[in-house]
């Protein structure tokens, strides 16, 4: 057990438990960590709010906001639980499962998981620039004509954006977004 | 390695003192309580693109497609659960047959033939294989993990025997502990009651420089004593201490390593000898290795020591070396094979006595393994077959040969039918074959020179769906077995002496149904029912009519029922009822019990629970024959957990 000395060993100074239990109460402020595709989900869920979709993404006023998930759902129950009752002007969300692009009819944000969004071409082509806002996690994903990829980069998540892409497909873009994202300049498919 | 006996008492106590003194509070990183997508709805985009994100892969997904009957349960349902030991969070899997013996034994199990030596089953920790080679079974009462750092159980009921090796006959349940980096900060909690006297924990997780992670723990615990049908004090009750680490080394991006251990000491009392003397630790290195993005190669070695002294009984020293290599690679666009290579070495020192005696006391033995599987997918994302085998060298029978092949189909994007055939086998361990009572001659039981290993073959047909807030799983199986044990007289009709043989054949049939269904975004259910048919029959010849009265001593039908509901003021209730069977052969009555658990959480970094467990009555049995019966108490115990 010698290694168990040395972890001993090599911890921080002693402190007496009292002096522990009061500093304990002060630490609210610390890192708060968080599950990958938690965090994706509720990326998902504020994208509806950064894109204006064409009016005919909505042929109903009441036609539900569709999140989608192409393949594998990398999601579990997340999704649904981020979404949850949750209205946007009026709209309810709602979370739809394919496994190919034709059975996709009513979406608005489409989810392309691996291994699908690793070969993103023939999935954007079957989609011909319908007003759906394509992400994936998959590499090269907005190089190849997705609209926007999660780059995980050094444990925190950052997006990659086309905006070729996004104004190939008549989605408009909220600066907000914009400011964070990082634009990608190849041209949509 | 310094006796354990003496090191793990010492060791604990130090560690739990330690482990309060040495850690510093601006190390300390608020652990476990991962943010709520409630909580995270409330950051804006850049507050979401700072957060720091643990990639835990989600394993639903993957088992969504497993062909086999396969349930987990993770870290959340543990917590919320209350349970105190590893045997009590199992009562959450509904796959599984999990009855208290006494206040320290469990006859766990999964598709029957349970018993309180029951040997049916594989049980790893964190790859670390805990089933004694004594009796192919485990001895729960020192198998323990601070609950708070399990990641998940994933329990197969069922053959797993291609992938997972010998003994996984009828099920496998697999502990896995998070990673270091997923520990870290100082946890202390502890609390008593009625039943569970009294107990503490405490853990650090701390880092040295960007790459290496570790946690120390200790902790100990007292129990009540179980009691006699009549009411009286059983005179069973224990203490442990246990203390542990793990490391983890991200040496590269390719290259991880980790180092993990434990340390434990115990006493047992019991009523007519001196008290049960249990101690034990155990090593285990990894370490896995990326080659391509295709494939993988993983090697592990451990060491296991385990020491028990049952004064009247017996006693044993055994030490456990055990090192296992697996890669796993993909070939073309269509085959995903694992394949590896196992060796096992023990060396066992029983202790005999004038009840029951091992002859001999002291054996060497070793096992060789090597499996291959093959994943071929014959319409990528839709149907899968998976081929294996597994070949197994033992001391005892030489090779076997235990092959399976799975189907998975996915009908859809929620739902996946599955099925499998596969012939698994219970080797035989020194029970079958070094077993002789009384401890010397005239033996009644003279051992079992010419046991050899029980064999079954299973069929099993199931779906699991998974859509939105359901998921719903049903597995049915139908399982054959041969050369099951049996006690067969040498010169019949003479009863004495008898040699332990092969026997019995029997059958097995039913079916286990789950459903899990989050009602609201604060209020999730999950049920389970499990039916269970087992005929055990003597082979033509046999003198053994016990139609395996000593070897499936198991409930027809089991059913569970979990709440979990987040209530407002920091509040959440959990709450767990089971209604399990009358076992006929012991004449265990049926019953049925709720445990239940009210959570205060006033500040994000402590909780405050009270939990009741066998609510129902003042006290019930579960287990065993009337003449050796114990009963287990109501117990109520409450709960502070600090979290810095």
């Amino acid at each position: 057990m010698a290694l168990l000395s040395a972890m001993l060993a090599r911890a921080p100074r002693a402190l007496p438990l009292a002096a522990l239990l009061v500093a304990g109460r002060g630490l609210a402020a610390q890192a708060v960590r968080a599950s990958e595709y938690d965090v994706k989900a509720v990326f998902l869920f504020n994208f509806a709010q950064f894109v204006e979709w064409p009016a005919e993404a909505f042929p109903e006023a009441d036609t539900p906001l569709v999140i989608g998930v192409l393949g594998d759902d990398p999601f579990g129950r997340v999704l649904d639980q981020t979404v949850g009752d949750e209205r946007l002007g009026g709209r309810r969300f709602q979370i739809r499962r394919y496994h190919s692009v034709d059975e996709i009819k009513t979406c608005h944000i489409l989810f392309v998981s691996r291994p699908e969004g690793d070969r993103p071409q023939s999935i954007l082509a079957g989609l011909k620039n319908r007003p759906i806002l394509t992400v994936s996690d998959a590499d090269g994903f907005a190089e190849r004509g997705g609209m926007i990829r999660f780059v995980t980069d050094r444990s925190r998540i950052r997006l990659q954006l086309n905006l070729a892409a996004t104004e190939a497909a008549h989605l408009t873009i909220s600066s907000k977004l914009l400011r964070v994202a990082e634009i990608i300049t190849r041209p949509g498919p | 390695m310094a006796d354990p006996r003496t090191v793990a008492p010492a060791t604990s106590i130090l560690l739990t003192l330690g482990l309060i003194c040495f850690a510093e509070p601006g190390f300390a990183q608020q652990p476990d309580s991962s943010a709520s997508a409630e909580a995270l709805k409330k950051l804006s985009i850049e507050q979401l693109m700072n957060l720091e994100v643990t990639s835990v892969s989600r394993r639903p997904e993957r088992l969504a497609q497993a062909a086999s009957a396969i349930q987990v349960i993770t870290q959340q349902d543990i917590r919320r659960s209350g349970a105190s030991s590893l045997p009590e969070a199992l009562r959450l899997v509904t796959n599984l047959q999990v009855a208290q013996i006494n206040s320290r034994d469990w006859a766990i199990s999964a598709r029957g033939f349970n018993s309180t030596t029951a040997n049916k089953l594989l049980v790893l920790i964190d790859g670390r294989t805990v089933y004694t080679p004594l009796y192919s079974g485990v001895f729960w009462d020192v198998q323990d993990v601070p609950l708070g750092d399990v990641d998940r159980i994933e329990v197969i009921s069922g053959p797993g025997a291609t992938l997972w090796g010998a003994n996984a006959v009828n099920g496998v349940i697999n502990v896995i502990t998070k990673r270091a980096r997923e520990t870290q900060g100082l946890v202390v909690s502890g609390g008593g009651g009625t039943e569970l006297r009294g107990f503490g924990t405490t853990r650090y997780g701390g880092a040295l420089g960007s790459h290496v992670n570790y946690r120390i723990y200790g902790k100990g615990w007292a129990r009540e004593p179980s009691v006699l049908p009549g009411g009286q004090d059983a005179t069973d009750d224990w203490h442990m201490e246990q203390a542990g680490f793990r490391l983890d080394w991200d040496a590269s991006t390719i290259n991880q390593v980790t180092m993990q251990g434990d340390l434990y000491n115990g006493r047992i009392s019991q009523a007519t000898a001196g008290d049960i003397a249990v101690s034990g630790g155990n090593v285990v290195a990894k370490w896995s290795h990326t080659v391509s993005a295709n494939s993988a190669v993983t090697a592990q070695l451990y060491y296991d020591r385990t020491n028990r002294n049952i004064p009247g009984t017996f006693g044993e020293d055994l030490d456990i070396y055990d090192v296992d290599l697996q890669h796993a690679t993909r070939l073309g666009a269509r085959h995903d094979v694992v394949w590896g290579l196992g060796y096992r070495l023990i060396n066992d020192r029983v202790a005999n006595s004038a009840l029951l005696a091992f002859l001999p006391p002291h054996v060497t033995r070793q096992w060789f393994t090597g499996f291959v599987q093959d994943e071929i997918a014959l319409i990528p994302d839709r149907l899968h077959v998976a081929l294996g085998t597994k070949v197994e060298h033992n001391d005892y029978t030489g090779y076997e040969i235990q092959p399976s092949g799975r189907v998975s189909w996915r009908l859809s994007p929620s739902g996946t039918l599955w099925a499998a055939v596969a012939r698994a086998l219970r080797t035989p361990s020194r029970i079958d074959r070094e077993l002789f009572f009384p401890g010397q001659p005239p033996y009644l039981i003279a051992g079992g020179p010419g046991f050899h290993s029980e064999e079954e073959l299973a069929y099993e047909l199931g779906y699991r769906h998974q859509r939105g807030a359901l998921a719903l799983s049903v597995a049915t199986f139908y399982s054959r077995y041969h050369g099951l044990r049996s006690v067969e007289q040498v010169n019949p009709p003479t009863p004495s002496p008898a040699v332990i043989a092969n026997g019995q054949y029997g059958e097995s049939y039913g079916a286990e149904v789950t459903a899990d269904y989050l009602i609201t975004k604060g209020w999730r259910v999950r049920a389970g029912h499990t039916e269970l048919r087992i005929h055990i029959w003597p082979n033509p010849g046999s003198t053994d009519t016990t139609r395996g009265a000593s070897e499936s001593q198991t409930p027809d039908r089991q059913f569970f029922l979990f709440s979990s509901l987040d209530l407002p003021a920091h509040l959440r209730l959990d709450a767990g009822m089971r209604a399990i069977d009358d076992i006929t052969r012991q004449q265990v009555p049926g019953y049925a019990e709720l445990n239940a658990k009210l959570t205060w959480q006033p500040t994000p970094q402590l909780d405050l629970s009270l939990v009741g467990q066998n609510l129902l009555h003042d006290r019930h049995a579960e287990f065993g024959a009337p003449a050796t019966r114990r009963e287990i108490e109501r117990g109520v115990y409450g709960l502070v957990e600090w979290r810095f």
